[in-house]
């Protein structure tokens, strides 16, 4: 065949090329070892001397000519393949049956957000007994057995000297104990106290708060709650202190925070003061601290403790404290985020 | 404590509206609980004067009366035949309430025009002890000075508030009416007055008629006594007795309705005998013989023991000290000499026995919480004066007074600390002059503050109590928020065991778990319910003084609280259940406990609506995210499970939990009629094995070989224990089953388990031949321990 016929046949060959296993097939045919145009170039040895050199480069012209068009070919149909496969390709978008994320508890909401607000101001976050001695209960906050403080809280004991924790307080002393200042602790937990009714469960989550170092004062406790509360419920939230009695703290404050229902202006929530009770806190009495063997004229400290569930109802709008401790899968998966 | 303002305001001039004083109260530390206006249910009545009574034209039984209500005069019909012209009665006019619930409208009856009702005492809720004659059935005849046209609650007393206060334990001063004077006063800033303490002493000298020993000063502090002679017992005027009913007292006769009346007024439990009872004229203050009996006031006999602390006579007990009078001497009609007693017992002593005999009064409560000296002699004058005032007798001369008066004390500290415990700066006038109002007399030397405390503040000890009176009074809203400006920098966080134990939070709320907490305690049917129970009783660590039985048994499973709430879920039909608990259980050697109990952290998952596949993989992929060793399964023997559906997880050998099927038998206890997956982890033993710390690894230079086995074994074999056999070869990278194949040509009970198998030397390139000699070494213990071979191909 002469070169005018190959490339003629090449033309047709390669505009009826469909698929990229044909385009394959067709390079063998015309650029393999025995192709149509191997074949020709072979045959130059039979031409006279001088035509070979035009001869030999009208050839390669042609198969450069080849190599670029079986590339762009190659282009083209790998393009048209994908397009194919796309369009075939296809499955039911519409079952997608997969669990929803699960939810913690609204107590360990709290308990975390608390949590990661303190450690952020340098706070530890530990964890003590609830099966704890009189000692750290009681005894080591200032509260002597016969004491009538002890009637504020109703004891579960389990011997004489042994009871369930009343207060997360009890970690005060077994820190204090242990380690000198500057601390910032922060202390979760079960607390029990022996009395039940809608508004009173025997088990509810405390979070005590304690910070002992050199000129710590009653404004940073204010500051400290304020800067809670800002958190917990917007930076709109006041913080106020009235005057209060614990043992273990000297002066003692019961805290309330704007209503965060009403803003302030009276609301049922609020039963129409605009301020809620939401936790009790001091400086420490400077008898806690001798009695762990820190120098009070050199240190002082502040106490909190936050009723968690408390705060919890405040902010999820939760009605009865029952509802935490019953478990209802309904109840807990609202609490997804 | 309840404090009528009527009574409140004998000690102090209270100019401000009522919500304003109880505002200003709560902000120096007085909360109140409730104020009632007495006079709330009573309104539309008017004291009215009759003028002109006739008999009802049409009806027998009843009376048309007209009586002025103060410039008009209307028509009022009554049942009531005892009512005179001129007599002065309550009358509801229109649109009265009265304290019956009542609604009085204008009407006629039986045609005559009456336009209102004449009122007893009961319609105005008042009783005898509030009002002359209210005991008298019918229309209440009023005084006969009371003025036409008055609102009747001005009239029987109860145009009055009664404050209910909560005083915090410290306060024992302020369980009294003068107490909570002395706070207001400061609160209003105002002045207190005390109360008129003035009598006359006749001749009969005290010392004639008694004689005192207290054979117990470790327990009795202070005992005070004083007579009256020529007692005549009769009833008290009603302003004493309307002030008593006020805070929920009846009036019973002078005498004692004067100890009733100082107990409220100020503070101090008092107590009367009468001398006549008295044997041998001598009061003993002693310890109780052991088992010593004694009938009190309530007509109830006490057995007593000798930590008790008694006031005796010559023979006898005649009173529990601090708590109730003994019947044996108490104040009778008869009586004509009195012997008022006025004292300090020790409140831990009073508390120990009135606990323990289940006893308790008002003084009980009082003594509980502390009375001093000082008090118990101004308690005591209090009552003589009252007696002079309702003329019961004659007071008799001198006092006999055992143990030393409180006096004033002082604390003295640099004034700076105050600012320092405060964070503000208070002007030293301000603070002298807070600490008069408060009766503390300040007196500032350079930095020194010398602080006198009256006897009556047994709270203030030291320098931080006089700062706390200073800031409650100058106002809580002056402390301006500061975060810490001046402390050192500490290092915060949770600690390692709490951070594990969010990231395994963390992956089972990401499988669609929910969290759930549970009272780490139940009772003995709920563990029995869940096979828990152990052998004996005793062997739980036991609340002695549950609320009840159900709740008073620690933990020793989270299995029962966990079960229990399943089966709550499902009774609502509440279905697909994925729940957990981080909870404690709480193990001891040694019960009763002598020292504190291991509390073990664990963690319990629960699923329904499920299959073994899935909850073994989200079980595992939980245990998996805390650990980075191989955990191997073995068959579970935890009774609360199914035995062939269930598993143990060990770690290198250490049990860290089990989870399968609920036992069908545990299921049907607790009517949980689906099939329920359950996990119990031992957290403390999982996160033994934690991963530790993160450190960056260089990748493996050499190229690891994969190698295929088929093994043919007994169906009972666990592929897990095949797996680990290679795992345990040195150069042994992964060993993981990827099928799982069963056919009759391969035998009944045999399966054939494909497993893939990555070598790596760290060191150099592998050989086939390094490869044939490990797991040839596996494949023969294999074949030892579990009859695994390799399948023909």
């Amino acid at each position: 065949m002469t070169i005018a016929e190959i490339k003629s046949l090449f033309e047709a060959d390669i505009s009826n090329c469909a698929s990229l296993a044909e385009l394959q097939e067709l390079k063998v045919k015309y650029l393999g070892k025995s192709g149509l145009l191997t074949s020709l170039l072979k045959s130059i040895k039979n031409l006279p001397a001088q035509e070979r050199p035009t001869f030999g480069a009208k050839v390669n012209e042609l198969r450069n000519e080849m190599e670029s068009r079986f590339a762009d070919k190659a282009v083209l149909l790998k393009s048209s393949e994908m397009q194919r496969r796309l369009q075939e390709e296809r499955v039911d978008i519409s079952l997608t049956d997969c669990p929803s994320r699960g939810a913690l508890h609204p107590v360990t909401l709290i308990e975390n957000r608390i949590g990661e607000l303190m450690t952020a101001l340098g706070f530890e976050v530990l964890s003590g007994p609830e099966i704890e001695t009189d000692y750290y209960n009681f005894e080591a906050l200032n509260i002597p057995y016969d004491h009538p403080a002890r009637d504020m809280q109703d004891t579960f004991y389990i011997t004489d000297s042994i009871l369930l924790r009343t207060q997360t307080s009890a970690m005060q002393a077994r820190v204090m104990e242990h380690r000198k200042p500057p601390l910032k602790i922060l202390c979760p937990g079960k607390v029990f106290r022996s009395d039940s009714d809608a508004s009173h469960s025997p088990v509810f989550h405390q979070i005590e708060g304690l910070v002992v170092d050199k000129n710590i004062t009653l404004c940073d406790l204010k500051g400290t709650l304020e800067y809670i509360a800002a958190h917990l419920f917007g930076p709109q939230t006041k913080v106020r202190f009235r005057p209060s009695f614990f043992p273990f703290t000297e002066p003692s404050v019961e805290v309330d925070l704007t209503c965060s229902n009403c803003g302030g202006t009276g609301c049922s929530l609020c039963k129409g003061t605009g301020w809620i009770e939401v936790l009790g806190a001091g400086m420490v009495n400077p008898f806690v601290l001798e009695n762990c063997g820190i120098d009070s004229k050199k240190y002082s400290g502040y106490a909190f403790g936050i009723g968690v569930e408390r705060v919890a109802m405040i902010k999820y709008g939760i009605p009865d404290i029952r509802l935490f401790y019953e478990n209802d899968q309904r109840f807990l998966k609202q609490f997804a985020k | 404590m309840k404090v009528p303002l009527s009574w409140l305001k004998d000690f102090v001039d209270i100019n401000v509206d009522i919500q304003t004083l109880c505002d200003k109260m709560v902000r120096i530390g007085l909360e109140i609980e409730e104020v009632k206006y007495l006079g709330e249910n009573v309104t539309n009545v008017k004291v009215c004067c009759i003028r002109q009574i006739e008999q009802h034209p049409n009806a027998e039984r009843l009376l048309c009366c007209k009586v002025d209500i103060g410039g008009e005069i209307i028509p009022i019909v009554t049942n009531d035949h005892h009512v005179k012209v001129g007599d002065k009665v309550p009358v509801a006019l229109h649109g009265a309430d009265l304290a019956n619930g009542m609604h009085i409208t204008k009407g006629k009856m039986r045609g005559e025009e009456s336009w209102g009702m004449f009122c007893g005492a009961e319609e105005l809720g008042i009783n005898s002890d509030m009002y002359p004659n209210a005991d008298i059935d019918g229309v209440l005849v009023l005084d006969p000075n009371a003025k036409v046209g008055e609102d009747i609650r001005a009239e029987v007393g109860i145009d009055d508030y009664v404050l209910d206060i909560d005083v915090t334990a410290n306060r024992q001063d302020c369980n009294s009416v003068l107490g909570i004077a002395r706070e207001v006063a400061v609160a209003i800033g105002t002045t207190c007055h005390e109360p008129n303490i003035d009598y006359t002493e006749y001749d009969t000298p005290t010392q004639s008629l008694v004689s005192v020993d207290v054979d117990a000063s470790d327990i009795c502090r202070g005992y005070y006594m004083q007579g009256v002679t020529d007692v005549t017992i009769a009833k008290s005027p009603v302003w004493l007795t309307s002030r008593l009913a006020k805070v929920g007292l009846h009036g019973i006769n002078n005498i004692v309705d004067i100890t009733n009346y100082v107990l409220y007024e100020i503070g101090q439990p008092m107590h009367a005998f009468d001398h006549n009872d008295i044997s041998g004229h001598r009061i003993i203050v002693r310890r109780a013989a052991n088992d010593e009996k004694i009938i009190l006031l309530d007509e109830k006999e006490y057995a007593l023991q000798n930590s008790d602390l008694v006031i005796a006579d010559r023979n006898r007990a005649i009173g529990l000290a601090g708590i109730m009078g003994g019947e044996n001497s108490e104040i009778k009609e008869s009586t004509t000499y009195v012997l008022f007693e006025s004292a300090s017992f020790s409140r831990m002593n009073v508390r120990r026995t009135g606990h323990r005999l289940g006893v308790r009064s008002d003084s009980s409560a009082r003594f509980e919480k502390g009375i001093d000296t000082y008090t118990n002699n101004l308690g005591l004058s209090r009552a003589l004066h009252l007696v002079e005032q309702l003329g019961c007798g004659k007071v008799t001369r001198g006092r006999i007074s055992i143990g030393e008066v409180a006096a004033s004390k002082e604390i003295v500290f640099d004034k700076r600390r105050i600012a320092k415990l405060l964070g503000i700066k208070i002007p030293d006038e301000r603070v002298v002059s807070i600490l008069g109002a408060l009766n503390i007399h300040a007196e500032l030397d350079g930095n020194t503050l010398r602080c006198l405390i009256p006897p009556y503040r047994d709270d203030i000890v030291r320098d931080c109590d006089i700062v706390e009176e200073v800031i409650r009074v100058y106002g809580y809203d002056n402390i301006k928020g500061t975060l810490m400006p001046k402390t050192q920098i500490t290092c915060g966080g949770k600690t390692v065991e709490d951070e594990r134990i969010d990231s395994l939070k963390n992956v089972l709320n990401g499988m669609g778990y929910n969290e759930c907490i549970f009272y780490p305690f139940a009772g003995k049917a709920l563990f029995d319910k869940a096979s828990i129970s152990p052998v004996d009783e005793n062997d739980y660590i036991k609340v002695i003084n549950p609320i009840g039985e159900e709740l008073s048994m620690m933990n020793l499973s989270l299995a029962p609280n966990m079960l229990q709430c399943v089966a709550l879920n499902l009774s609502r039909k509440n279905a697909n259940l994925r729940l957990f608990e981080v909870g404690k259980v709480y193990l001891s050697e040694e019960l009763p406990l002598v020292e504190l109990p291991y509390e073990q952290r664990r963690l319990s998952v629960c699923a329904t609506d499920i299959d073994f596949d899935t909850f073994r993989s989200n079980i595992l992929q939980t245990v998996r995210s805390a650990t980075d060793k191989n955990v191997r399964s073995v068959r579970s023997s935890c009774n609360i499970l199914h035995p062939g559906i269930s598993a143990d997880m060990l770690i290198e050998g250490a049990m860290v939990g089990s989870f399968g099927k609920l036992h069908p038998q545990i299921a049907a206890n607790f009517d949980i009629d689906t099939d329920c997956w359950y996990a119990e982890i031992y957290l403390d033993k999982l996160f033994d094995h934690a991963r530790g710390e993160i450190k960056y690894e260089p990748f493996a230079k050499f190229p690891s070989i994969s190698r295929d086995f088929a093994l043919l074994c007994d169906e009972e074999v666990a592929a897990q224990d095949v797996l680990n056999e290679f795992m345990t070869l040195p150069l042994v990278e992964s060993a993981e089953l990827f099928d799982v194949y069963r056919d009759e040509k391969l035998g009944v009970g045999k399966k054939s388990l494909a497993i893939t198998v990555i070598f790596r030397d760290r060191n150099k390139t592998l050989q086939d031949s390094d490869i044939e000699k490990q797991s040839g070494k596996a494949l023969r213990t294999l074949k030892e321990k579990y009859n695994v071979v390799l399948r023909e191909q």
